[in-house]
């Protein structure tokens, strides 16, 4: 090949290459920038429960108001990591997302009235013996989300109490 | 050998800019053409789920991150009115709605930047717990409240606002469609547009 196809050809591969990479990477990155956010103030492995979502919360886009929002970045690298929810009326959740952005586990109050506790392992890895309910996560970093619904102040208020219970915290530093 | 060795790196420039451009294009104008469309409404099915391909889960990244699997929960995302212009804090919309086969649903306002407009006036969303899951309802739409009982504040939402439709564990057999979905109505405009 001469003149100038060759160059139009390999432009066209690597615009093809670089479309491919951005959109594979996208949601990792905007993972990360959560991620880092996140546990820039609670750290890995607890819980942060966010102020009630106003005009003035930027941390993640399009926030509910009518939910009072409770983060955790696990990390698996030092094992499984406890997680558990205390319950509330009249709605409540509790999700995991991988790196990718994946849900990859949700449970709510209809499932688990009184509450759910549920021990993260890395997909792959051994169960440890005895955990009543062992979720595997897709990756060794993601978070951990509970929605309450508290659409007034009252209820947000109330919310945050209950969401003192919670738990996230790797059985290393549970055993410790 | 110079004018070789510069050719290919310019080659390589304007590829990696093509491509760039191409994605940048696609997550932004994309949304449309990976979700499904009613009456104005959008919605993806595969928001959040595991079997996401890589376009939904770019575009579910950047316009909705942390979003549930539709197992648990669902979203309709609406940027224009009935006659497909930009959602603007200068028009009065009315939102026109019916009781969803689900436990618990909202609609909240969000600027142009995808966040909360920037007022105090504590009107950013409605919800089942307050306008009731039962019967038909009513809500204004505009940046004073005027004697509607259920409101959504647009001020400081500029132009290009939106709105989220959020439905709560929806029933087996939910399936979206233009008649369940609330209706978008401008009410009237008080600026030219």
């Amino acid at each position: 090949m001469s003149g100038w196809g060759k160059y139009v050809i390999a432009a066209i591969g690597v615009a093809i290459l670089a479309h491919i990479a951005i959109i594979f990477a996208t949601p990792r990155v905007l993972m990360n920038v959560a991620i880092t956010r996140i546990s820039s103030i609670a750290g890995f492995n607890a819980w942060q429960l966010s102020d009630r979502v106003t005009a003035a919360s930027r941390a993640i886009i399009r926030p509910s108001p009518d939910f009072a929002y409770s983060a955790c970045v696990y990390d698996l690298a030092d094992g499984p990591v406890v997680i558990s929810a205390a319950p509330w009326e009249p709605y409540w959740s509790l999700s995991l997302y991988a790196a990718n952005t994946d849900n990859f586990f949700v449970i709510d109050d209809r499932e688990a009235r009184y509450g759910a506790e549920i021990t993260l392992v890395e997909r792959g890895r051994p169960h440890p013996e005895g955990a009543s309910m062992v979720i595997e996560s897709p990756s060794k970093r993601g978070i951990a989300l509970i929605r309450r619904l508290a659409p007034s102040p009252d209820t947000y208020n109330g919310a945050a109490q209950v969401a003192r219970q919670d738990v996230c915290a790797s059985v290393a530093q549970l055993t410790r | 050998m110079l004018r070789r060795i510069l050719a290919w790196a310019g080659t390589v420039l304007i590829g990696l800019l093509l491509g760039a451009v191409s994605a940048w294009a696609t997550l932004r104008v994309g949304s449309a053409s990976f979700a499904e469309s009613y009456g104005g409404w959008s919605y993806n099915r595969a928001a959040g789920s595991t079997a996401a391909g890589p376009y939904t889960r770019a575009i579910i990244a950047k316009e909705g991150l942390l979003a549930l699997s539709s197992r648990e929960a669902v979203y309709f995302f609406l940027n224009r009115d009935e006659n497909g212009r930009p959602l603007d804090e200068s028009c009065v919309y009315e939102l026109n709605g019916r009781p969803f086969d689900a436990r618990w649903w909202s609609v909240t306002l969000y600027a142009d930047d995808g966040f909360l407009a920037q007022n105090s006036d504590n009107a950013a969303s409605i919800d089942a717990s307050r306008v009731g899951n039962a019967a038909p309802w009513r809500a204004r739409i505009a940046p004073v409240q005027g004697n509607a009982p259920f409101w959504l504040s647009s001020r400081s939402a500029r132009r290009s606002f939106s709105l989220m439709l959020r439905v709560y564990n929806p029933q087996d057999d939910f399936r979206p469609s233009e008649e369940s979905l609330p209706v978008l109505s401008t009410v009237s405009c008080t600026e030219a547009r």
